[in-house]
């Protein structure tokens, strides 16, 4: 079963068939939180909330505007850039980056684990933007920063930003259109 | 960012929709824009689209999660109830779906469908108190901000009043399946407690709990909002029982009408 015929089921209180979902879709949620997040123990906290919210609210889940695996990937990233961003505002990010860059071990073998075919794909992409759309995307979805933050970084104007966001977003689609 | 640049930067929420669908907007400002969805039908479509493609980028990300993971939320569930009820949907995304209650039949399988996650913490009081809070956090998922921050508060207070080394927890429940329940630190003077199965009280009135003492009056320890825990503090060690009554809204000096709820506290530690 996929993940939308098992949502039904758990929706129905189904705990087999949560366990069957957990199987298809903790890689995926745990995945994303932790290149959001980056500490591990944090990202481990952050996918269990993501996971206990969908058994507890997978009433939400309306099949009639999109897929499973995107509802449960889209509360997936919001709940951990909310995260990075209260530690961030709590200076802790710094801290973490400090000691990550003596341990740069960590990046390195995730990716190698992490590579595979649609890995490679959505790369290949995100190679073909520009280097401002793609910097403008990734920024705000794999590092969580606020549009406001990426134009700051990037020493450009909110508006520019925003639209390089929208093109690059865009672009993506059309790349990866025949892929999904 | 001042009044004024707010308002200049408002001229075109449009602009918003991809930051939007990239999570790249400040929590505010995310109101905002979704104020803007709800009324901007030709916006939806493309904000759909937008946050479809942002999702791709997740695709490249999955990596396998750790195994205690696995144990850890497949355990949770087994005793952790889902949501039944329609929550209050004031902030709703677009890629977020609304909810689907009352356009299908309720699920045949019979679960109290009152019951809150803090009642988790009667079966498991410390060994899986970061869980029940992972759980506290995760049904506030549709709360406005404000809200959120005062419940995570909240949550704060209660894992507090977990972590004690004395915490220990009672509940009492009457006939119809209407209970009171308590999880309460002596050496800490806490107590989180929580109502469950019980209707909303008439309007204009409201539940008062009460803290019963010998020879004294009975003390105010605050008002119920709907079924959100309540998080007790200053209990002193003479506190012999909690009482609940239905008061007018605002509260009453001592209460007015007889408990609706009661429960002694001695097997929690107090009544010395």
């Amino acid at each position: 079963m996929d993940a939308d015929e098992l949502l039904v089921l758990v929706a129905d209180g189904d705990q087999k068939a949560f366990e069957e979902l957990y199987g298809l879709v903790s890689g995926p949620v745990f995945g994303l939180v932790r290149r959001v997040v980056r500490d591990p123990a944090q990202s481990e906290e952050v996918a269990q909330e993501v996971l206990l919210e969908l058994w507890r609210s997978v009433a939400r889940f309306d099949p009639g505007r999109g897929s499973a695996l995107s509802w449960i990937l889209t509360l997936a990233h919001r709940r951990a850039v909310d995260r990075v961003r209260s530690a961030r505002a709590a200076g802790e990010r710094e801290q973490r980056e400090a000691r990550r860059a003596h341990h740069p071990a960590f990046d390195q073998v995730s990716e190698e684990v992490e590579a595979g075919l649609e890995r490679e794909w959505v790369r290949r992409c995100l190679e073909r933007l520009t280097a401002l759309q793609r910097q403008s995307v990734t920024l705000a979805y794999y590092d969580g920063y606020t549009y406001r933050e990426v134009a700051e970084r990037l020493s450009l104007p909110l508006g520019t930003v925003k639209t390089r966001m929208r093109d690059g977003l865009t672009r993506l689609r059309e790349c990866l259109g025949g892929a999904a | 960012m001042s009044v004024l640049g707010r308002l200049l930067n408002r001229e075109d929420p449009h602009s918003l929709a991809a930051p939007y669908a990239l999570d790249a907007l400040e929590a505010d400002e995310r109101r905002r824009f979704e104020k803007h969805l709800a009324r901007c039908d030709r916006c939806v479509a493309e904000v759909r689209a937008l946050c479809e493609d942002a999702v791709r980028l997740a695709w490249s990300t999955a990596a396998p999660a750790p195994a205690a993971l696995r144990e850890r939320v497949l355990t949770a569930v087994r005793t952790m109830p889902q949501e039944r009820a329609p929550a209050p949907s004031r902030e709703r995304a677009p890629h977020l779906p609304p909810h689907v209650w009352g356009t299908q039949p309720p699920p045949a399988r019979t679960r109290t469908p009152r019951t809150r996650p803090l009642l988790l913490l009667f079966a498991t009081v410390t060994a899986a108190a970061a869980l029940v809070v992972a759980a506290l956090f995760a049904v506030q998922a549709d709360q406005t901000q404000d809200r959120l921050d005062a419940e995570r508060a909240q949550a704060r207070e209660i894992a507090h009043v977990l972590a004690a080394p004395d915490a220990r927890a009672t509940s009492s429940e009457d006939a119809s399946g209407a209970g009171i329940g308590v999880i309460a630190s002596a050496s800490e003077g806490q107590a989180v407690v929580t109502l469950s199965g019980y209707d909303a009280p008439p309007s204009g009135r409201v539940r008062q709990l009460w803290l019963m003492r010998p020879d004294v009056q009975p003390r105010s320890l605050g008002l119920f909002d709907g079924d959100t825990p309540l998080v007790a503090t200053g209990l002193t060690k003479s506190a012999t029982s909690l009482a609940v009554t239905v008061e007018p809204d605002g509260g009453s000096e001592q209460p007015t009408s007889q408990p609706v709820a009661q429960l002694a506290l001695k097997s929690v530690g107090f009544g010395e």
